[in-house]
């Protein structure tokens, strides 16, 4: 804090615990951000592109994640200093609306305030920076939307979604079946999607995972994959043209819900009780019978004694579902949920094509899929892997894809991946940064510079010679007017990203360049820290 | 020490205790110039905050919460400053904002300046209360003046008028972060604005939601209200999502299968009643339930818990319902759509229900949610602000309620001077040629009045990293030229020179203006007719240990602890 003296010459003490906080202001602010954001970004640059490598995360309780998401591994490193976490942020808010390019969006922002250290360090003020950068972004923006194209699907011809998801997968670590992989998320996407309001719910796609075998056991399942079984040992494993009963009460005498108690002071009235009792769980099983159900599904448990007579009844069913499970069930089966015995009827009842209990390989795993359900609105694709971390990283790896499709199904509009987005951009942004006065120039200059770092890390991180293949790129982009050229990081002889199939969506890469610009005027915008003692 | 009243002659007595031991106690001159000090050195800390290139400051407390922000009173608030003195500036930026909303970086700095201006003459022996009335009076010819000066546009067409209020959002954000989105912010913001009741303006009305991820052009204005999915049982994905011109329900009622009276027991010497009991208690809710239906709701919204049975309820006859709205939500919901709030479902009519033109269920970002657009009444507006940080939102929310307050208070009172510190240059220029009017010291006093008015263009071209005194050159020849056409110039913050802001559009209302010459006078004032403080000490033994500390250390042992910790001024 800035001192002042009292009539005494002493220091004042104005701000409560003045001497233990910390303050760092003006240009050394700037600079130690702009260093830690960068320290951030640096880490994440070599996971970038189909090559990019993964990092292995230690929590602090000894859990293992090996992870190529941008977003996962910045959450999972727990970083301290304030302006790290907002770039943790950044990532995460990238994640939430695109579900993609979590990296990407880091790496650009890093490069950006590398970019703006030069020219702080010339004296420029930070403020005019930031406002050419925006400029810079404008343009970037409006030169996405030229070179974008649209392409059409319908639910016959899902090639291009595939294609695109499969960009998003070449990059994580199931890209040895990325085909498969990508056609299972375009088609629980398509399955889900209401195609008129352009619409995808993605809570109604379940990711399951269990460890064992290999990725490519991986399967889509158009119903429902409950993680549990047969509540009796001996009931059937398999049931064809089910007819669900979906219930939210337990089967045992029900209970009033205000407080309660039985006097019993005869003989007489316990057996009078006791066959009450029993004549419930009659009831309830005659109820159920009735209604035509042979298969039960139920939100609570039930005692052995039930377990016993719905067995002797011959009607398998399932115990402790959880509520979201319910949910689905009843969405997918077409059934409705059920609150009392009593309320049972025919027209309530889910309907699946074949309900089954599958164990897996050797261990006494069990899980019970509910297929052919009669409105496969909810979809399940259930994962399997080696070990538990290759799972979780291939959920992780869906779930980006999911987010791509579900993207592209709100706006058919894509770019060509490899960096030739960013080359493009780059050469748009400093051709108009000529046109501009004032120093904000300077600014879009060092913003076209900064959008090369992609491509660079894509290139770097492909093995190959980072500034000949970028120069080289340039410039038969300049030459052929051909927007589609970037970085050849797989090696298939051929620049043109059409070609190689590379797509990413147009709001992904919109949203990279608005939200690394904002969020580096925000950093750029900062001249003043003050902390309390203890914080670094 | 003035605890010790010098006892007796000679000093042979031992001097008499008037104030309890180790009660500090300072007064006189010295005292006023180390107030002043402190609270120089307070404005120092925000004064870099202030016009289009202020910067940001970035706080955290002790449990580490980040805040970045340009807000004068949030920044102040966040400083926790202890010095009695310079609290009375985070009062009056405090002030500023409830009162106005923005200009709180303004009113502190030009309080700063003010004490500034004073402080040789206090050093020199002036009476403090022939500042304080001539600073009072000078406070007066200004406000007076601005009210000449301002333009109204009471008079405009509506269009015009839009027009007008859009400018004045547009420069209250300016200096913020989000400067570089500020036209679309500013429509918002006016459009907004123009929804509410144009009696009350009740700023309750307008609803900010934040939800992290996106870009701000992806912020939006909902003309309704929208609020998040709220927590919902099994069964709710099987409701429709969406409806045109529903009827709504506005409920304060639990939906849940529940014991009706809390700590109620029942007895039962016969299991067959068991069942009566329980079939009663299901009528209950089903009874409740089936009223809903019945009004023809197709939308029950209740501020209470509804439970997995209602949902599924509603779900199987093509009903959406939502249960634990916050309350401010539902209040929005009541006033937007007409309905109102029950806290009972007997005797529901069409005239307690809600309507609206849509209800949809949406996604934005990683969240749902619910909006109801197109209401009948609609007084009410949400506005869904997105961005890519937390701390990011937080700053782009506190901006708009600046912009809002702005706009609120130019609907009211519907005047404008051009900013950019032309105002303040030719508030100055008038209370020199003022003073040259009067005999005496007060003379003096207004001419430092009138100097420190020019601070707002000066730490303007500071901040801008433009030399600020050939600026202010510049712009005092323009004003002092003999017509009119000077009048309006203020700083161009673009080149570093001077430009017409009338006409470049850097409007602000009146109100902000006047207000913080007043607040800042006031405060100048107040500080400069302190003449003793006293701190007593007892009373900040418990939680004082914590900040004594501190203080002791640096100043090697006692007798020093620094008076400004007290809390025994006037507030």
């Amino acid at each position: 804090m800035s001192l002042a003296f009292d009539e005494y010459g002493r220091p004042f003490i104005v701000i409560k615990d003045a001497e233990s906080k910390k303050r760092v202001k003006g240009l050394e602010a700037q600079k130690a951000n702009i260093l830690a954001a960068r320290t951030v970004a640096r880490i994440l640059r070599s996971s970038l592109g189909p090559k990019g490598m993964d990092k292995m995360l230690q929590s602090p309780d000894g859990d293992l994640t090996i992870s190529n998401d941008g977003a996962t591994i910045l959450e999972q490193m727990e970083v301290e200093n304030q302006i790290g976490k907002l770039l943790v942020e950044l990532s995460r808010s990238q994640d939430h609306e695109i579900g993609d390019g979590t990296t990407g969006v880091v790496v650009l922002a890093g490069s950006l305030l590398e970019q703006a250290e030069v020219l702080l360090d010339r004296g420029m003020h930070p403020i005019r920076v930031a406002e050419g950068f925006e400029m810079a972004a404008k343009v970037a923006h409006e030169t996405l939307d030229s070179i974008s194209e649209k392409f059409d699907f319908s639910a016959e011809n899902l090639e291009p979604l595939i294609n695109t998801c499969m960009t998003t997968l070449s990059s994580k670590i199931v890209n040895r079946c990325k085909r498969d992989m990508a056609e299972y998320c375009v088609k629980a996407v398509m399955a889900v999607a209401d195609l008129e309001r352009k619409d995808v719910n993605l809570d109604l796609i379940k990711v399951e995972g269990k460890v064992g075998g290999s990725i490519e056991d991986t399967s889509l399942v158009y119903g429902i994959v409950v993680d549990k079984d047969m509540s009796h040992p001996q009931m059937p494993k398999v049931i064809e043209d089910a007819k669900i009963a979906i219930l939210t009460c337990p089967f045992e005498p029900p209970k009033p819900k205000t407080k309660h108690k039985v006097d019993i002071d005869t003989v007489e009235k316990y057996e009078k009780l006791h066959e009450t009792e029993q004549k419930y769980f009659a009831d309830m099983i005659k109820q159920c019978k009735d209604s035509g159900a042979n298969l039960i599904i139920c939100q609570w448990g039930f005692d052995d004694e039930a377990n016993h007579l719905l067995y002797k009844n011959e009607l398998p069913a399932i115990r402790w579902v959880g509520g979201v499970e319910i949910e689905l069930i009843a969405m997918a089966t077409g059934g409705r949920i059920v609150p009392r015995f009593v309320e049972l009827s025919e027209d309530k009842l889910g309907k699946a094509g074949k309900v089954k209990e599958v164990s897996f390989g050797t261990t006494k795993d069990n899980m019970i899929v509910i297929e052919d359900c009669a409105n496969s609105k909810a979809v399940t694709i259930l994962v399997r892997g080696g070990n538990r971390m290759i799972l979780e990283e291939t959920k992780r790896s869906l779930h980006d894809a999911l987010c791509v499709a579900r993207n592209l199904v709100k706006d058919n509009s894509i770019v060509y991946g490899g960096g030739s987005a960013e080359i493009a951009c780059s050469l748009a942004v400093e051709a108009a940064s000529d046109k501009v006065k004032g120093v904000e120039q300077y600014a879009m200059r060092a913003f076209a510079e900064a959008l090369d770092a992609i491509p660079l890390a894509l290139a770097e991180n492909s093995g190959l010679a980072p500034i000949e293949s970028l120069t080289a790129v340039k410039a038969q982009q300049v030459q052929e007017g051909n927007q589609r050229l970037g970085i050849d990081c797989k090696d298939e002889g051929t620049n043109d990203m059409k070609k190689q199939n590379v797509f990413e969506t147009l709001i992904g890469k919109k949203q990279q360049m608005m939200l690394a610009t904002q969020v580096v005027k925000m950093i750029l915008k900062i001249d003043d820290v003050i902390t309390p003692s203890g914080y670094a | 020490m003035a605890s010790l009243a010098p006892g007796g002659y000679m000093g042979l007595q031992p001097p008499i205790i008037l104030l309890r031991e180790g009660t500090d106690s300072s007064q006189g001159v010295p005292q006023l110039v180390s107030n002043i000090n402190a609270c120089i050195a307070v404005v120092d800390a925000v004064r870099t905050t202030l016009g289009p290139r202020g910067m940001d400051k970035l706080v955290y407390d002790e449990r580490g919460q980040t805040t970045i922000s340009n807000d004068g009173a949030t920044i102040m608030k966040l400083l926790e400053i202890v010095h009695p003195a310079a609290k009375l500036l985070v009062d009056i930026s405090k002030s500023q904002d409830s009162e106005v909303g923005d200009g709180t970086t303004t009113v502190v700095v030009l309080a700063g300046e003010l004490l500034k201006e004073a402080k040789p003459f206090v050093e020199e022996g002036v009476h403090p209360q022939t500042l304080v009335s001539a600073y009072r009076k000078a406070c007066k010819v200004a406000t007076d003046f601005i009210k000449e000066f301002s333009t109204t546009i009471g008079d405009l067409s509506v269009e015009e008028k839009h027009d007008v209020l859009h400018k004045c959002a547009m420069t209250s954000l300016n200096s913020k972060l989000i400067a570089g989105e500020k036209e679309f912010f500013a429509k918002m913001v006016v459009d907004a604005v123009s929804k509410l009741d144009q009696n009350t303006l009740d700023l309750k009305m307008i609803g900010v939601k934040k939800v992290v991820g996106g870009t701000l052009r992806e912020s939006f204005l909902v003309d309704g209200v929208a609020f998040k999915k709220t927590f919902a049982y099994a069964g709710f994905e099987q409701q429709p999502k969406s409806f045109d011109k529903p009827k709504m329900l506005l409920l304060n009622v639990e939906l849940e299968l529940k014991s009706e009276k809390e700590n109620a027991e029942i007895r039962l010497t016969d299991p067959s009643q068991y069942q009566e009991i329980v079939e009663a208690e299901w009528a209950i809710i089903y009874e409740k339930l089936d009223k809903c239906v019945k009004s023809g709701a197709q939308v029950v919204l209740s501020r209470l818990a509804i439970g997995d049975l209602a949902t599924q309820y509603f779900a199987d006859r093509g009903m959406f319902c939502a249960g634990r709205v916050p309350e401010d939500d539902m209040h929005r919901v009541a006033f937007a759509t007409g309905g109102m709030v029950q806290s009972t479902v007997n005797d529901l009519n069409d005239e307690v229900m809600g309507e609206c033109n849509k209800f949809e269920e949406r996604q934005v970002g990683n969240e749902r949610y619910n909006l109801f657009t197109g209401c009948p009444l609609a007084k009410t507006a949400t506005i869904v602000l997105r961005g890519g940080a937390e701390q990011f939102i937080e700053e782009a929310h506190r901006s708009m309620h600046d912009a809002i307050m702005i706009v609120r208070r130019a609907v009211k009172n519907a005047a404008i001077v051009p900013g950019g510190g032309a105002v303040d240059m030719e508030m100055s220029k008038v209370l020199r040629n003022y003073s040259r009017t009067l005999m005496g010291k007060e003379q003096l006093f207004i001419n430092a009045f009138a100097k420190a008015l020019e601070v707002i263009p000066r730490q303007l071209c500071d901040n801008a990293g433009f030399d600020s005194t050939e600026t202010l050159n510049k712009l005092r020849q323009k004003h002092a030229m003999q017509s009119d056409e000077g009048k309006h110039f203020g700083v161009d913050i673009d080149t570093g020179g001077v430009t017409d802001t009338y006409k470049s559009f850097v409007w602000e209302p009146v109100l902000v203006k006047r207000n913080a010459l007043q607040a800042a006078t006031e405060a100048t004032c107040l500080i400069l007719s302190v003449d003793e403080t006293v701190r007593n000490p007892a009373s900040e033994q418990e939680q004082g240990m914590g900040r004594g500390r501190g203080g002791m250390g640096g100043m090697g042992g006692m007798g020093g602890m620094g008076r400004g910790r007290g809390r025994g001024m006037m507030r």
